[in-house]
């Protein structure tokens, strides 16, 4: 059974906020294990905390080369399927075979960037974790998620960078 | 940038120089939205009569039966008129959105508020699935069709299906943005009342996490560019099947993209209106010169565009000459509508244009406003003119590619009337009564151009300095 655990720090301006995320940082929690909670949407990047990652420009790649072979297969294979000569031309005429290959290209990218998104957003979300309501009146968090026995090193570093408040928050208890 | 008040206070502020900090942000818009005018239930109530009346016209109107198409005329045509207008709002909170214009930070959320329109042009599309003949009837048409072997129902399926996915998407497009202030409204409500109950289903476990804020401004990016899509698929589903194809010879390859067209005018037009509304009779002061003028001078642009496409399409028919052709100009410019192309005619475009020149109209409150009335009034008469005319037409048989006789005026009749006051109050008392649950002004956007605009002394001017992230 692994059990987790979170805890999280209030504070009121930015620059304390992510001196304590650099805190959190140095004390070995990766970035799987903490989070910082905001009512407004600060610029990537404000709190020192890692670009998030995301997988999504990988999906219009794939949409793309698959509407492109779906392109092809239906122009390619219904002129060789029903092989008509049209204006002395021959029968795979790539002129004409590229606007639909082009089509397919277009499609096959926006319908698996929708797919992306719904994928990499996440939805939807299963628990709240850690979390306090004064973070929508102006407050920063920064939560920390890990282990049973990490949690309470988590909260010493915390103490340290003197937040306006800290409180545990979500426990979790799982089987693996 | 400079400010057009060289007395504007220093310092950083969001779209009211009292909003310093996300705790007055946040006090005075919960406040407002919490706020209950003495007005709002009168209101409320004459528009349920409209919607009341707007009921009994339709059933009216289903008593006579689907068959005859003229008595159908005036609900196609103030169909065509919400999707002209409620549903094409949204774009205004769209488009300046993906171009990073921050004008539109205190109107973005009355925008897509207007997506919640959508259910009622959904609603009274209903029996027009019922009106619109199958393509049994030999009429041309986009989709393919053959006796026995393929479907005839194509105009009806594809059109139901865009309009579905246009309403899918504005209320997906109003739910995302308004998920960081349903977090809001939640936190703020009682334990245990139903204020919190309410928010706390909407805001879905959101917490303000940087992965959350990053996947909103995704997802809002990219439902708001599906919406657009959407929005000219249904334009041109809804102006092909559901106008073109009943009036023989009409074969137009630009009317659809001047429908769309149309729809950005009078969407533009909606707002103008509307912020008009929400500035005087419901306190919003913060809308103000710049919002009348960035969307005034894109009206401006759309109506000249108006000039441009009928004019490309006019000249088509004007000087192909042919009867038939001859006989669509009858139809809808030359006969019995005359008087309506004509107030259709200035008011789209002659008004906006001769008025809309001028800076001191363009920069003012009230002049794109009344320009804006004009143009809804136009439209309005624009469509009754192609819907009721086009509907009139009682001959769909392809063996004469024409009209064989030019219908007569339609007139409305008590339903007609009915169904046309129905259908314009209840776009207005659903906007009326989402606004009782998701904040009017966009609190999250205010908290975030709190971050990025700064107004300062350049000399002896004061300048507003904005920041951009990206």
């Amino acid at each position: 059974m692994i059990s987790s655990r979170s805890v999280i720090a209030l504070f009121k301006d930015v620059d304390s906020a992510a001196d304590a995320l650099d805190a959190v940082r140095a004390g070995g929690f990766e970035s799987d294990e903490y989070e910082i909670l905001t009512g407004t949407p600060y610029p990537e990047g404000a709190f020192g905390e890692d670009e998030p990652k995301h997988g999504l420009y990988r999906y219009p790649l794939v949409g793309a080369a698959c509407g492109f072979i779906m392109g092809l297969i239906i122009t390619a294979g219904t002129q060789l399927a029903y092989p008509l000569v049209t204006g002395g031309k021959p029968i795979l005429s790539v002129p004409p075979m590229s606007v639909i290959m082009y089509e397919g290209t277009m499609l096959g990218s926006i319908i698996f960037t929708v797919i992306g998104v719904i994928i990499e957003s996440r939805l939807p979300r299963v628990f709240m974790g850690a979390y306090d309501t004064r973070v929508t009146e102006g407050y920063i968090g920064i939560t920390v998620t890990t282990s049973e026995e990490k949690i309470s090193k988590a909260e010493e570093i915390l103490k340290k960078t003197k937040p306006e408040d800290l409180k545990r928050g979500w426990e979790q208890k799982d089987f693996d | 940038m400079s400010d057009h008040h060289n007395n504007q206070p220093l310092g950083f502020y969001a779209d009211n120089p009292e909003w310093t900090t996300p705790e007055s942000i946040n006090e005075e818009l919960v406040a407002r939205h919490e706020a209950k005018s003495k007005y709002f239930k009168p209101i409320l109530l004459a528009l349920g009569v409209g919607v009341i009346l707007g009921v009994i016209g339709l059933i009216l109107r289903l008593v006579d039966g689907v068959s005859d198409t003229s008595k159908w005329g005036y609900t196609a045509a103030v169909l065509a008129f919400l999707l002209t207008t409620a549903s094409a709002a949204p774009m205004v909170a769209i488009a300046p959105r993906i171009a990073k214009g921050h004008w539109r930070r205190i109107i973005s959320r009355p925008a897509e508020m207007w997506s919640a329109a959508g259910l009622i042009s959904l609603l009274l599309f209903i029996p027009m699935l019922w009106v619109l003949p199958s393509l049994e009837d030999g009429r041309r048409s986009l989709w393919f069709y053959h006796p026995g072997e393929v479907f005839a129902y194509s105009p009806h399926l594809w059109m139901t299906l865009s309009l579905v996915g246009l309403v899918i998407l504005g209320f997906a497009l109003l739910w995302i943005s308004a998920l960081p202030d349903f977090a809001l409204l939640r936190d703020r409500a009682e334990a245990g009342s139903k204020e919190r109950k309410r928010y706390t289903w909407l805001a879905r476990n959101w917490t303000g996490a940087t992965g959350d804020w990053i996947w909103q401004k995704h997802r809002l990016g990219i439902v708001g560019a599906l919406y657009f899509l959407m929005l000219i698929t249904v334009h041109f589903l809804f102006s092909v099947d559901f106008l073109m194809t009943l009036v023989p010879a009409w074969i137009d390859a630009l009317y659809p993209a001047t429908h769309a067209v149309h729809a950005l005018q009078a969407g533009a037009a909606t707002m103008i209106i509307t912020m008009f509304i929400l500035r005087r009779f419901c306190g919003y002061k913060e809308i103000g010169h710049d919002q009348f003028w960035g969307l005034g001078k894109l009206m401006f642009a759309l109506s000249l565009m108006w000039f441009w496409f009928w004019m490309s399409s006019f000249m088509v028919y004007w000087y192909g000459k042919r009867p038939n052709e001859q006989q669509v100009l009858e139809l809808f410019v030359k006969g019995p509508y005359l008087p309506l192309f004509y107030a259709n005619f200035i008011l789209v475009f002659v008004v906006p244009l001769f008025t809309m020149i001028w800076n001191f109209l363009r920069r003012s409150i009230w002049g794109p406003t009344l320009i804006s009335v004009s143009v809804l009034i136009g439209i309005f008469f624009d469509r009754i003119r192609v819907y009721v005319a086009a509907y009139s037409v009682s001959d769909q048989s392809a063996e004469f590619h024409g009209i064989k006789t030019i219908p007569p005026t339609v007139y409305p009749d008590v339903a007609d009337v009915f169904i046309v006051i129905g259908a314009i109050t209840a776009p207005i008392l659903v906007y009326m009564l989402i606004s009782r649950v998701v904040p009017i002004i966009n609190i999250w956007e205010q908290k975030e151009l709190l971050l990025y605009k700064l107004h300062k002394k350049y000399h002896r001017a004061t300048v507003m300095v904005l920041g951009k992230p990206e």
